[in-house]
């Protein structure tokens, strides 16, 4: 695993995952997952399907608990809090299928994310702002689950910054996403990178990946099997195998 | 909701409550109860919407806080002498105990099974209250001292009714009421954006709990003779119920316009119907349920007469 260069750009780490373990049964979804996140880039997680990159999205905020591992963010073990709190120290995410509030207007899906103890009036000049940051002021008093699906994505992803957290956690943002409202909330990405947020992205669409994300994690039967930047995995004949197998004398098939 | 909205809303439960205050002095003794009794169906209809309209918890179970609360109340009356209006607050803790130690496994649990955990809880309730008689008097129920109160217990609902309604008002206009939404809409993103789910759950319920065991106590004193299969009636249940629902729930205004209107219907259709009155009443609500089946107020919303959410 070269990842020389990417030690070389920024040596801070967001957030480290260490020997994570979660099995489901007999099923070993995340096994023995090593991650360390760099502060304030864009990082790819890919892997084939069932290669345990959701598992792990669901390990890092609490959906579920892990059966071993630590997960360090800010220095301290968060692993095993529940969801609310990992949320209060400041990290968020969206869901492989969107889990915005149908009856609820835009509005007051993007309110229910603002801490009480934030005053209403800030509150809601937040709201507005971010809804103007994904185009979506017009909406405001629509119901969610009148919304069509690429707009979905869009509260949904307007909804997780209502706290401004510092990292966050993308699931798939590209999935059912028509390509000029992909080209917008991948710009809006690069914004929030660009004021320091650290992204890290699940993502099938590899262009997305190998064009925006800095440093790429791949995962495989629940392990993390390389990382590097894209031309690097795109070469990684381990991540090649993972995709399309081995041939029957042993070289990597690749096109 | 703008400043403005808010005061005319203000406005409207004032000049409301002045009217209500003054009108028991031009009523005969019939129709002060049936004011008093609908005013008592707006606090259970409100009351069972904190859980259910606004959190998405259907509660089969509500009746019990409203039994509780009117034994507690009577027991301090009729066995330790207590002057009723002094019973209201013990009856406000009996209601709230039984909110947190029922809610806290029942909360758990989802549609269905919340349902069905709510109504065996209810109905436990009364097994115990018959059971035991050295406290409650048992089946025999409770007989309370003779005296005429029916303005006093008017007004004591009454005030009841503003707060709970001042309650549910807060609620739906606040974020605290914009999260237990997102609880109903889905849970699973509300604990992971930061809602502390087990909390507001809780405290929903508790506040659910309140009213309806003070809307008891003051009952009891009204009617002065309670016992453990009429307290603990699930017909109450189903009543604030369907009474939320077909004026719309997850709404402020929906329950007390459902619970004016459906008591009165029923009412109307009790006097003029006497033989067919629960037939009238179950054809009427399931052609509620096919053509309005979010309620009076989810219709006008539907029909774009009525705005859509609660805060904007």
């Amino acid at each position: 695993m070269d990842s020389q260069s990417v030690q070389a750009a920024g040596d801070a780490v967001a957030l480290e995952v260490r020997d994570l373990h979660k099995g489901f049964g007999g099923i070993k979804a995340v096994d023995g997952c090593n991650l360390k996140i760099p502060a304030g880039q864009i990082s790819g997680l890919i892997g084939p399907n069932g290669s345990g990159k959701t598992t792990t999205f669901n390990l890092l905020t609490g959906v579920i608990r892990p059966d071993s591992g630590e997960v360090y963010f800010k220095g301290e073990n968060i692993a095993g809090l529940k969801p609310y709190q990992i949320f209060r120290r400041g990290i968020t995410r969206t869901f492989q299928i969107t889990r915005i509030y149908r009856e609820m207007t835009v509005f007051e899906n993007m309110l229910s994310v603002s801490y009480l103890l934030t005053p209403m009036q800030d509150a809601r000049e937040r709201a507005e702002r971010l809804m103007e940051f994904v185009t979506l002021s017009k909406l405001r008093d629509e119901y969610g689950g009148n919304l069509s699906y690429g707009q979905q994505k869009l509260l949904e992803f307007a909804r997780a910054l209502m706290t401004d957290p510092e990292l966050i956690l993308l699931d798939e943002p590209a999935a059912g996403v028509n390509r000029t409202l992909l080209a917008d909330l991948l710009d809006r990405i690069h914004e929030l990178q660009a004021v320091g947020k650290t992204i890290v992205v699940v993502e099938h669409d590899m262009n997305v990946i190998m064009n925006h994300c800095e440093k790429i994690f791949v995962m495989d039967y629940g392990v993390n099997i390389a990382e590097g930047l894209p031309h690097e995995i795109q070469n990684n004949e381990q991540v090649i195998e993972a995709y399309f197998g081995r041939r029957k004398d042993g070289a990597v098939r690749a096109s | 909701m703008s400043r403005r909205e808010t005061v005319n809303h203000l406005m409207m439960m004032v000049i409301a409550f002045l009217l209500l205050l003054m009108l028991p002095e031009y009523l005969n003794v019939y129709h002060r109860s049936f004011v008093m009794f609908t005013m008592m169906y707006v606090v259970l209809a409100s009351s069972w919407n904190i859980i259910s309209g606004f959190t998405g918890y259907v509660s089969f179970g509500h009746v019990l806080f409203y039994g509780v609360g009117s034994y507690a109340s009577a027991i301090l009356v009729a066995d330790h002498g207590w002057h009723w209006l002094a019973t209201l607050p013990i009856s406000m803790m009996v209601g709230l105990a039984f909110a947190i130690v029922i809610g806290f496994p029942v909360l758990r649990l989802k549609g269905p099974y919340f349902a069905i955990a709510t109504l065996a809880a209810s109905e436990g309730t009364r097994v115990l209250v018959t059971v035991w008689d050295d406290l409650t008097h048992g089946g025999l129920g409770i007989s309370l001292p003779n005296v005429e109160n029916s303005m006093e217990t008017y007004y004591a609902m009454l005030v009841l009714m503003f707060v709970t309604i001042g309650t549910c008002y807060w609620v739906a206009h606040s974020r605290f009421g914009v999260r237990l939404n997102a609880i109903r809409e889905d849970e699973v993103a509300a604990e992971g954006l930061g809602i502390n789910t087990t909390l507001y759950k809780m405290t929903a319920f508790g506040l659910s709990a309140i009213f309806p065991a003070m809307a008891g106590a003051i009952q009891a004193n009204k009617t002065l003779y309670i016992d453990p299969e009429t307290e603990f009636f699930v017909l109450v249940t189903i009543t604030m119920k369907l009474m939320a629902m077909f004026g719309g729930k997850g709404t402020v205004i929906g329950p007390i316009i459902g619970a004016v209107v459906l008591y009165s219907i029923q009412e109307y259709v009790w006097v003029t119907f006497p033989h067919a009155h629960l037939i009238a009443f179950g054809v009427f609500l399931i052609l509620v349920a096919r053509f309005m089946p979010r309620g009076l107020v989810g219709h006008a919303i539907d029909q774009g007469w009525w705005r859509k959410g609660m805060v904007h």
